[in-house]
């Protein structure tokens, strides 16, 4: 930043693109002071999200999530073990540093929320449950990664279907293919009952970046790389908070700030949740 | 299973109990038999190609035949590490990896390592290497799910990737393979398929020039049969091609609305 006054006088001649490039803070700022940003969005808008349900037929549970272009593939497989406390496995998929960290947080995230009950996931009580696997893969990375992760979980969750078991007679579990169900069972299923989870409390988030005194909601890949303070709320749909992060980062937010993200994260979830049930019902239709 | 993630408790699925059933099908009559989704002997799965699915790489595209689901990220071209050796021509770097969930049983998509190599290998004579010296491109192909046939669908796909790029090629490269169970060939063949095949044949090629840049053959082959599975593979690749240009073509049609 040593030379804020000459780029000023630089930037009436200079390209747009160039000046971009060049002065990518003095760039934003411009844009900011006009509480618009660079892709037309208010601070406060979130981008363009899609969800699309039931991407690979090979998992039991999948969704794609897509925020603007970032672009989540979560499935789940689920396989049948001796219970245990912990029963899901998550894993992130990312050539990059930040998985880890998003990882951990997803899985923080998604067992204090309470969403899933654990119960649910048992077949005989002691003896066998499901382990769930949800593997989430990043198609397309343009910034809020763990927002979009989270959707892309619980909407893979949602639309998880669990496979019909039986016993047979050596006390193991079996598989019943889909084609045998119907007339010719021999054997009774286990679990004909509950081949859907029962989601409660279903958690959101929103991840914004501070920077001076403006918020910005859903930040690209280009704002979370020249802005570098991001505060990420989770709340559920009853608008409880889950999880709150601000990793560090130069901007000390100020308990109004605190308040205005979570603010615009209770709005947001409300967007989410549409989605989510829109995304849900349009299956039902099909 | 049991060594994956650490610590975890040991898993276990099994197969849905159908799967052990060999196919309707008999090597030594002329018995006909159907294919499980429906298709003659000599048709290809319905394919689906798009570019420009990643924003955040040079070049990507994504393609879909039948069950199979490839998307192809091309990252560069970009300085080479510094520890290469200098060279005057560009260089190729590929991977292939599948998700977790490709396949129907967890995991299993790892067992296709060479694919990397192969990948490498088919599309190395269809690049103007000269055309990007002291630099590296990055082919990175993810298998979203498996359902058989994956390695031509990779291959065409990270073709047109490349292409998508920018990445100067002499041709596209269009791949096909084509399974012999018994007397009977049939291309294009889905997991089940290549489960109870005889042998096998891949053919990934150049189809301007008519030229081929890579030719596997595995199992047992009459010389009759083989000539036959060539010339199939020839033409579903030429076919092919078509589709793949098309689709470039309508993405640089739409770029310059």
């Amino acid at each position: 930043m040593g030379l804020p006054d000459a780029s000023g006088d630089l930037s009436s001649e200079m390209e747009v693109d160039a000046f971009r490039r060049l002065f990518p803070l003095r760039y934003f700022e411009r844009h900011l002071s006009e509480s618009i940003r660079p892709d037309a969005r208010p601070l406060g808008r979130a981008r363009d999200t899609t969800l699309a349900l039931g991407a690979v037929a090979s998992a039991h549970g999948s969704a794609l999530a897509k925020i603007g272009s970032t672009t989540m593939l979560a499935a789940i497989k689920m396989e049948v073990m001796t219970p245990f406390n912990r029963v899901t496995g998550r894993r992130l998929h990312w050539p990059a540093e930040a998985a880890p960290v998003i990882s951990k947080q997803l899985s923080d995230t998604i067992s204090s929320s309470g969403m899933i009950n654990l119960k649910e996931l048992s077949l005989v009580s002691g003896k066998a449950a499901w382990m769930a696997y949800l593997d989430i893969y990043c198609l397309d990375a343009d910034g809020a990664l763990f927002d979009a992760a989270l959707l892309s979980a619980v909407a893979a969750f949602s639309h998880l279907q669990i496979p019909i078991v039986s016993l047979n007679d050596d006390g193991k579990i079996e598989l019943i293919s889909e084609e045998d169900d119907g007339a010719k069972l021999e054997v009774e299923p286990v679990n004909k009952e509950k081949r859907k989870l029962t989601l409660s409390s279903i958690p959101f988030s929103l991840t914004c970046i501070l920077h001076k005194n403006y918020i910005l909601a859903d930040p690209t890949a280009e704002e979370e790389s020249i802005m570098e303070t991001a505060v990420t709320v989770v709340l559920d749909s009853s608008s409880r908070l889950v999880s709150f992060y601000k990793p560090g980062g130069p901007v000390l937010a100020h308990t109004s700030a605190v308040q205005d993200c979570v603010a615009l994260t209770r709005q947001r979830v409300k967007e989410l949740q549409n989605i989510l049930d829109e995304t849900l019902s349009g299956m039902e239709i099909d | 299973m049991a060594s994956k993630g650490g610590a975890a408790p040991s898993t276990y699925t099994h197969a849905p109990t159908n799967k052990t059933r060999r196919p309707p099908f008999f090597p030594d009559s002329d018995v006909d038999w159907l294919r499980s989704d429906g298709r003659g002997f000599h048709q290809c799965r319905p394919a689906f190609f798009r570019t420009g699915a990643v924003n955040s790489a040079a070049g990507s595209a994504y393609a879909e035949s039948g069950k199979t689901k490839v998307i192809v990220s091309v990252f560069g071209p970009k300085e080479s590490k510094k520890a290469m050796m200098y060279s005057d021509t560009g260089r190729l770097n590929c991977n292939v990896s599948y998700t977790t969930f490709a396949t129907t049983v967890r995991g299993h998509g790892s067992e296709n390592k060479e694919f990397s190599t192969m990948l490498h290998k088919a599309l190395e004579g269809a690049i103007v290497l000269e055309s990007f010296p002291k630099t590296t491109v990055d082919v990175f192909a993810l298998v979203l799910e498996s359902g058989g046939s994956d390695l031509p669908v990779v291959i065409s796909c990270a073709s047109l990737a490349l292409a998508d790029a920018g990445i100067t090629m002499y041709d596209l490269v269009a791949g096909a393979s084509v399974s012999c169970l018994g007397r009977n060939l049939i291309i294009d063949p889905i997991s089940e398929e290549e489960s109870f095949q005889d042998g096998s044949l891949m053919i990934t090629c150049m189809p301007c020039h008519y030229e081929v840049t890579q030719l596997t053959i595995t199992g047992k082959w009459s010389t009759a049969n083989l000539n036959e599975a060539m010339q199939l593979c020839l033409d579903a690749c030429s076919k092919l091609a078509k589709i793949m240009r098309s689709c470039l073509k309508e993405a640089a049609s739409a770029s310059k609305d």
